[in-house]
Parts: structure tokens; C-alpha cells; sequence
């Protein structure tokens, strides 16, 4: 059963699913070291990205390029809106606080997907172009899974050009480092986490969509795996280090389809229990993950 | 230049600084002196604003700066080398620099001022792409001058630039910043070490616990005040 | 005007919570003659709920971690206690396997109390095993880990068909859980609670949430004191599973989700952290509120009201008055700033 084609196979379906990881922990990282706060309702964002793509294409009837930058905003405007919302205030005090708030978001921002669009999960629209399948003698995989991989490394690709170059991106290493030396260098401190919340959010929206398209079901409650599975890859890829984040994402993607792929079958629904043993794991071999500082007390 | 009049500053209930006032003429190097715990650097950061004092007032340049954030009060001509240095040691040496002149947009006068401090500091353009991290201690100490020195500051503040410098390396720096002064900026140092803050200085001010015991010309109050007392406490 | 604080500090606290204790089992006991069997249900739902509340606020609250896997530990307490007391007629008709000889053997079901306990145990095992790799590390750790946990449980009495039944779970479960039970475990719960937070036990969690690196100073280890709040935690979270199971008389994996842990937390936080009565108050208000909305929700056609609900009073909490309804402002240590 194990042939070189089924490890092939698997280790392709892996860094597909490690890209969307990757995604959403790089975002979760950025807001992690600016604020030092795990953003549980960035799962959430994937769900808003997922459904407001269903809207805009399926429903309204955009075209795909449309769609998809709309979506991008959407998530940027849910960003900016949790920014505003939530965390402004509560930067300053203690860290519990702004947990628990954002525990308190995610909760709110999936039921009120439960309410708009029902309990029920829904067949996700992905268009046509991106869904035909592809057969080589090694590998069989559909466009979206090329689409997944390449805007990801697209969008990795830009954020880390925008954190080295751009002033801004300057900025936001300096702040994730020490926001107090940030704000005696003349560091808007209050704009850099705006901004860190739009581009994480936005990221979130379209991998949004791409997360419908790969699973081919929407549901709203989706987020919560994604977001807890997030949480994981920083961890493995060391909190506080961005190309971390992104390496963990990857990481999480194999080994979870390794994972499942050699588990006896009937066990394949232990999927979403294994990336905690994963979790543990890393815990208590290397918790500062591989590219992270020490985090160790 | 800066009037500070009667703050009250505090950590959360605790007060570390109490009704203390100061003030620095232009072009002066003023020292603030005490033992560790006297409120000295809870005083630079209420005038730099990152701290807010919960009563008494800031001037600068006669204007009233109290309420005023931090990050404005750069763009005003105020700049803090804070204890410690506070570089980012994970950016490297030049966006570190380049950093410092965030709030600036005259492309020609950061260029300027680049050169000056690689003129002061010629290590810094050697190590250009190092992370600021993996700097020696005294290296670090002329970055963080250097930072400060790139937001083109009227009023430079240094909070302990001695601090776990090797004695040589500590002349070296003192030179710079007599050199700093003599381009016009003006200084306000704190230090605990006195022998070389108070050989710079104009004027000095004594703290101890939260308030200034006594000020004056330098060597007048180092005659005046039995200086171990201070340290040793009373 | 009557000064109460003056009154309340003169009387002796302990009188005070006695009298209280004897009065609000004279209620349980009226109530329990006087009123539906559907509000009784809901009164000793309360109480579970206060035994869950409590003993998440000695780890949350208390010692400042932020553990989001407490659902996880009530379902390791259900699901051991419903397995452990399930008759032995009915084990063969609902597909529930016999206890092994070392349990009792094919013959044997347990009786309540041990059974609980049993659940409890093994929950505080767990949290023991997850918590001693993962205490050691900062704060977040923990609250991945635990929200980890809670879904791997989730999967594994899920998949675990033989044993849990799978998604369709237990049912017929023997209801041993009355307003008796449910609250002289609410009292004992409570009251352990109040006994470590004031002893030199609940001053070194104090210490450790305020400021670890100070504590540590003064010699506490803070992982001890962090694992043992963890487990104890665990252990009556477990308890209050197996409450629930028996009182509710059926279990499926999906009652013990993250909504479940959700609305302890929210228990805690409406109630006050780091205040006794916080949670109960807060386990008051928040149950009465499901059963409340309940029927709106139905009318409406609005399901998910009552987490919107719980969310945006989380949220409002959080936001305006972030140490509950009972909770004293905490005083920050950090300075002022702009």
C-alpha cells in the first residue's frame, strides 16, 4: 500500500492543506506579536471569507475575480471592526482579558453565521476552472489544489517583501518586538495594530474560499477547526516567528495526512484528535517550536 | 527648553516620582543623579511620554506637552535613549537607524544626519546588515544614540548610557555626547555614574526616593551634598 | 441607614454561611415538593453547574491560567460515571459493554457516589498527564492545549463505538442526580474552593497570577502550584459530568463541545473572577437564562440565540466591567500610559 506514489500523493495533499495552515497562522502570528494575544476568532474569519464567497458568487452572481476580492475585503473590514471593537480597549491590561474577549467574538461571530445560514452545511460553489481534475501517473490533483498552493506562496511572498521594505512592515517588526521602544522611535502604535488586523483578516477571508473550495462543504461552524489547527502550526513552527508560522502550517499539513494515512482505516475520523497529539507532542519535545524564541519559563 | 513643574508620577498606586520639578536651558547638559529606585528614569519617560503624570505639568519650548503621547512628542524635537538601550536586536543595524527617522520625511536631511552618525560611529555603517542583537554592549549603546540622533531631536535624553560598558568604552561615549551638545542639541542625562555625567554637565539635580533633594552647579553640589550619603541612602 | 457592611463584619462569616446553607436547603426542600419536576430540573442543573463554575474559577480565576478544556474534563467524568453505574439488564439490550472483573465484573454497576468520584479521578489523571509538559510554558500553551484536549476527547468518544457508542451516545442513564445531590456537591464544591483560596495554598496561586517571576522570587514553584490547581480543577469538573450525566440521563460527544466550555467561562467571567460567589451567581443567571430563552428561541425560530446572547453578554463583560458582576477592579501593575 505504501508506494512511492501513494507518499507522493500524500505528501501533495499535505503541503495543500499546509498552505491554508499556513495561511491562517501567519496571520494569527502577526497578531500574536504585535499584541501578544492568540485571536481565536481568526478561525471565525475563514467562515465569513467562505460564506461571503458563496454570496457573492453563487448568489449575486459575480464573476470570480469579483468575488474574490470581495471577499478579501470583507475580511479586512472584519478586522478592522474587531480592532476597533475589541481590542483597542483592551490593549494595556491583562493578557486573560483580551483572550476571553476574543473567545467572546468567535462565539458571537458563529452563531450569528448559524443564524444567517442555517445549521446546515452547504455545498461550496467553486467555479468550474478550478475544480477539474488532473491525473499524472503519480499524482491526481484539481486546479484549485495548484490555485491553493500558488496564491499562498504568492501571498507569503508579498508579506514578507512588505515586512522587510516597506516602512510600515519596518514598523510592525519593531512594535512586535517592543511596542513601548516602538512608540519612543515616533511608532503610531494604534495604526500598526489596525494594519496587522486588516492584512491578517483579509488573508483569512480568501482562505476562506479557499478552504470551501478544497473540502467542498461550508458550514458554520467551520472556523473552530481551522483556527484551533492554526493555533498548532504556530506551535510547531515556534510562536513569534513569522516565517515559523508559515513553516508550521506546512509541517501540520503532512504530517496530518500522514497521520491519517497510517491509521487503520475506520480511524480516519481521529483526523481532528491527532493534531493534539501532534500538539503534545511538540509540547514536550521542543516548545519553542523550530523557529521560535524561547518561550520556556 | 524643558520646564518640568510639580508631577506626580506612578506606577499603577505605587508613586515613584512626587512632586518633582526641573528645568533645562537650551544648549545645556543637564544631569540627573541617584541611587537605583529614585524615580530617575520614571522622570525621562513622563517627559518623553510614556509615562503620564497624574498631576504637575510638562513644557516644552513653553509649550505644554503633558498629555501629549509619546509618539507625537518625536515628531516635536524629543527624543529618549532609553535604559537599557531598548534596540530591536531582531532588525538589523540600518533599519534600527532608519527607524529612529520614522516620523521624518525630508529625505535630505536624513541623509545628512546618516552621515554625521556614521561619522560618530563608523562601526555602525561596518555592521549595517548585523542584526542589532548579536551588537557587543558598547556597540549597542552607539546604536541607540544613533536612533535617537536620526529623529533630528532639539532635546536628547539619555537614561544611563553607562550602564554595563566597559570603562574605556564609556569615555569614548561620553566624548560623543559632548559632541552632540556642541551641534546644538541639548542633554538631559541620567546617571549613576557621577564622576563622568557630572564632568560634562552645567547643572545637576540630586533624587532620592521619588523627589530632588538638592541642584546646582556640579561642583558646588558635590561639595555641598556628602554624595555617598545619597547612595547609601538616608 | 442600616450600615451592612458594619452588621456583616461583626457576625462571624462562618455563622453567617452556615445559616445560609441551612436555609437554602429548606428552599431545595420546599421547592422539591412544590414544583415541577421540569423547574426542579432546572434548580439541580444549577447546581452541577455551580460545581463546574467554581472549579474552573480555582484554575482561571484564581491562578490566573486560562484553561479552555473544561467541557473535556466533564465529559471524561460523564462518560466514566455513565459507564460505571449503568445497570447490568440494560448493558446488553443498548449495546453497553460489561465491567471488567477488575471493576466489579459482568455483574456489578457501581453506586453513585463512587462512580463520580471515579469520574473525577480520571479527570484530574488526564489534566495531571496533559498539564506537567504544558504548565511549564506560558499562559497560551495551556489554552491551546486544553481546547486540544477537550476535541481530542471529543474524537475519542466519538470513535470509540464500543465503549461510548459513538456519535449517538448514551441514553437511559439512571437519573441519581436530585437537588440533593447536585447541591451538597454545589456546597462542597464551593466551599473546598474557599478553603484553598484562603489558605497559604490559595495565597501562592494569588502570588503566581499577579506576578510569576516575582513568586518565584519568593520561593513558590509555580509549577507545582499551577499543576495542582489544574488538576483539582479537573477533578470536580469531572464530578459535575457525571452530575450532568445522571441528571440529564442521556450523553452524546456534542454536549461536551466547545459551547459547553464556552458557557462555564462565561458562568465565571459574568460572575467575577477570583470571587467565590462569582460563579455561583453567574451559573444562576446564565442557566436561568438558557431556560428563559428557550422558548423564545423556539418562537422566534432563532437557534443560536441563547450563545449570541452568552457571547454578547461575555463580551459587554469584558469590555466594561471586565471583573464581573462581584469582582473587585484588580490594580494593575503596569503604569499609566496614553
Amino acid at each position: 500500500m505504501f508506494t512511492p506514489e501513494y507518499l507522493i500523493q500524500q505528501t501533495f495533499n499535505g503541503i495543500v492543506f499546509g498552505a491554508m495552515y499556513a495561511l491562517l497562522a501567519l496571520g494569527m502570528t502577526v497578531i500574536y506579536g504585535i499584541l501578544r494575544l492568540i485571536h481565536f476568532a481568526h478561525g471565525a474569519l475563514i467562515t465569513v471569507g467562505a460564506f461571503g464567497f458563496y454570496l457573492f458568487f453563487a448568489v449575486l452572481g459575480l464573476p470570480f475575480p469579483a468575488a474574490i476580492v470581495l471577499i478579501i475585503g470583507l475580511g479586512a473590514l472584519m478586522g478592522v471592526i474587531l480592532d476597533v471593537v475589541a481590542y483597542k480597549k483592551a490593549v494595556g491590561g491583562p493578557e486573560v482579558s483580551m483572550l476571553i474577549t476574543s473567545l467572546g467574538f468567535y462565539i458571537l461571530i458563529e452563531n450569528l453565521m448559524k443564524l444567517i445560514v442555517s445549521p446546515q452545511p452547504y455545498a461550496f460553489p467553486t467555479p468550474e476552472l478550478l475544480d477539474r481534475i488532473y491525473s499524472m501517473p503519480a499524482l491526481t490533483f484539481r486546479t484549485i489544489d495548484i490555485f491553493i498552493i500558488a496564491t499562498s506562496i504568492a501571498i507569503m511572498v508579498f508579506f514578507t517583501l512588505f515586512v522587510k521594505r516597506t516602512k510600515m512592515g519596518v514598523a510592525m517588526r519593531a512594535t512586535a518586538e517592543s511596542g513601548e521602544a516602538a512608540r519612543m522611535v515616533g511608532i503610531n502604535i494604534g495604526r500598526v495594530i489596525s494594519i496587522s488586523f486588516i492584512i491578517a483578516s483579509a488573508i483569512a477571508g480568501i482562505t476562506g474560499f479557499m478552504w470551501g473550495a478544497k473540502y467542498g462543504q461550508i458550514s458554520y461552524n467551520m472556523g473552530f477547526m481551522a483556527g484551533v489547527k492554526a493555533f498548532v502550526a504556530i506551535v510547531i513552527g515556534g510562536v513569534g516567528s513569522i516565517p515559523g508560522a508559515m513553516l508550521g502550517g506546512f509541517i501540520l499539513g503532512i504530517l496530518e495526512m500522514f497521520s491519517v494515512a497510517f491509521l487503520p482505516p475506520g480511524y480516519a475520523a481521529y483526523r481532528d484528535g491527532i493534531v493534539f497529539f501532534i500538539l503534545i507532542l511538540i509540547l514536550i519535545v521542543k516548545p519553542s517550536g523550530i523557529l521560535g524564541q524561547k518561550e520556556v519559563e | 527648553m524643558l520646564k518640568v513643574e510639580g508631577i506626580d508620577v506612578h506606577y499603577g498606586i505605587i508613586p515613584a516620582v512626587r512632586e518633582l520639578s526641573l528645568s533645562v536651558e537650551k544648549g545645556q547638559i543637564a544631569t540627573l543623579v541617584g541611587a537605583n529606585g529614585a524615580g530617575k528614569s520614571t522622570t525621562l519617560k513622563a517627559v518623553m511620554g510614556a509615562l503620564i503624570p497624574k498631576r504637575g505639568t510638562v513644557l516644552y519650548k513653553g509649550e505644554d506637552v503633558t498629555g501629549v503621547p509619546a509618539d507625537k512628542r518625536v515628531g516635536m524635537g524629543i527624543a529618549l535613549v532609553p535604559e537599557g538601550r531598548q534596540i530591536f536586536s531582531r532588525l538589523t543595524v540600518r533599519e534600527n537607524l532608519n527607524l529612529g527617522a520614522y516620523h521624518r520625511n525630508d529625505k535630505k536631511g536624513i541623509i545628512n544626519d546618516q552621515e554625521w552618525i556614521y561619522g560618530l560611529f563608523p562601526v555602525l555603517k561596518e555592521r549595517g546588515s548585523q542584526l542589532a542583537g548579536t551588537l557587543s554592549g558598547g556597540e549597542q549603546q552607539m546604536l541607540a544614540l544613533g536612533r535617537g540622533l536620526m529623529s533630528h531631536p532639539q532635546l536628547l535624553m539619555l537614561d544611563e548610557p553607562s550602564l554595563g560598558l566597559a570603562p574605556i568604552v564609556v569615555v569614548d561615549i561620553y566624548k560623543v555626547i559632548e559632541e552632540i551638545n556642541r551641534s546644538g542639541i541639548t542633554i538631559l542625562l541620567v546617571e549613576q555614574n557621577i564622576n563622568m555625567a557630572m564632568k560634562i554637565s552645567s547643572y545637576a539635580y540630586i533624587m532620592e526616593t521619588g523627589k530632588i533633594r538638592t541642584e546646582g552647579k556640579p561642583d558646588e553640589v558635590m561639595k555641598r551634598e556628602n554624595i555617598m550619603k545619597v547612595y547609601l541612602g538616608e | 441607614m442600616l450600615d451592612i457592611k458594619a452588621i456583616f463584619s461583626k457576625v462571624d462569616r462562618r455563622l453567617l454561611a452556615g445559616i445560609l446553607v441551612a436555609l437554602l436547603f429548606l428552599c431545595l426542600w420546599i421547592a422539591n415538593a412544590a414544583l415541577s419536576k421540569y423547574v426542579i430540573f432546572i434548580v439541580s442543573l444549577i447546581g452541577v453547574y455551580i460545581v463546574a463554575a467554581e472549579s474552573l474559577n480555582l484554575t482561571n480565576g484564581y491562578t490566573g491560567l486560562f484553561s479552555l478544556g473544561h467541557a473535556g474534563f466533564m465529559a471524561v467524568g460523564a462518560y466514566t460515571s455513565a459507564l460505571l453505574t449503568f445497570p447490568v439488564k440494560g448493558r446488553e439490550m443498548f449495546v453497553i459493554p460489561k465491567l471488567p472483573i477488575f471493576l466489579g465484573g459482568p455483574e456489578a454497576a457501581w453506586p453513585f457516589l463512587p462512580a463520580l468520584i471515579m469520574g473525577g479521578i480520571f479527570a484530574a489523571v488526564i489534566a495531571a498527564a496533559v498539564g506537567l509538559p504544558v504548565l511549564r510554558l506560558r499562559g497560551h500553551y495551556l489554552s491551546v492545549a486544553s481546547l486540544g484536549l477537550m476535541v481530542l476527547i471529543a474524537a475519542l468518544a466519538m470513535n470509540l463505538r464500543d465503549l461510548t457508542r459513538g456519535s449517538i451516545g448514551i441514553n437511559s442513564i439512571p437519573t441519581y442526580t436530585n437537588v440533593w445531590w447536585a447541591y451538597v456537591s454545589a456546597v462542597l464544591t464551593v466551599y473546598v474552593v474557599w478553603r484553598i483560596v484562603k489558605s497559604s495554598f490559595g495565597r501562592a496561586m494569588k502570588a503566581i497570577r499577579e506576578d510569576e517571576i516575582a513568586a518565584r522570587v519568593q520561593g513558590i514553584n509555580p509549577l507545582k502550584y499551577k499543576l495542582l490547581s489544574f488538576t483539582i480543577g479537573a477533578f470536580f469538573a469531572g464530578i459535575a459530568g457525571g452530575l450532568y450525566a445522571h441528571l440529564s440521563g442521556a450523553i452524546r460527544p456534542y454536549a461536551f463541545s466547545f459551547n459547553m466550555t464556552f458557557q462555564i467561562v462565561i458562568m465565571v467571567v459574568l460572575g467575577g473572577q477570583g470571587t467565590i460567589a462569582g460563579p455561583v451567581v453567574g451559573a444562576t443567571i446564565i442557566t436561568i437564562l438558557r431556560y428563559v430563552m428557550k422558548p423564545l428561541e423556539e418562537a422566534l425560530g432563532i437557534y443560536g440565540l441563547v450563545e449570541l446572547v452568552y457571547a454578547t453578554l461575555l463580551i459587554v463583560t469584558m469590555l466594561r466591567k471586565p471583573e464581573g458582576l462581584l469582582g473587585r477592579r484588580r490594580i494593575s501593575k503596569k503604569a499609566e500610559a496614553p
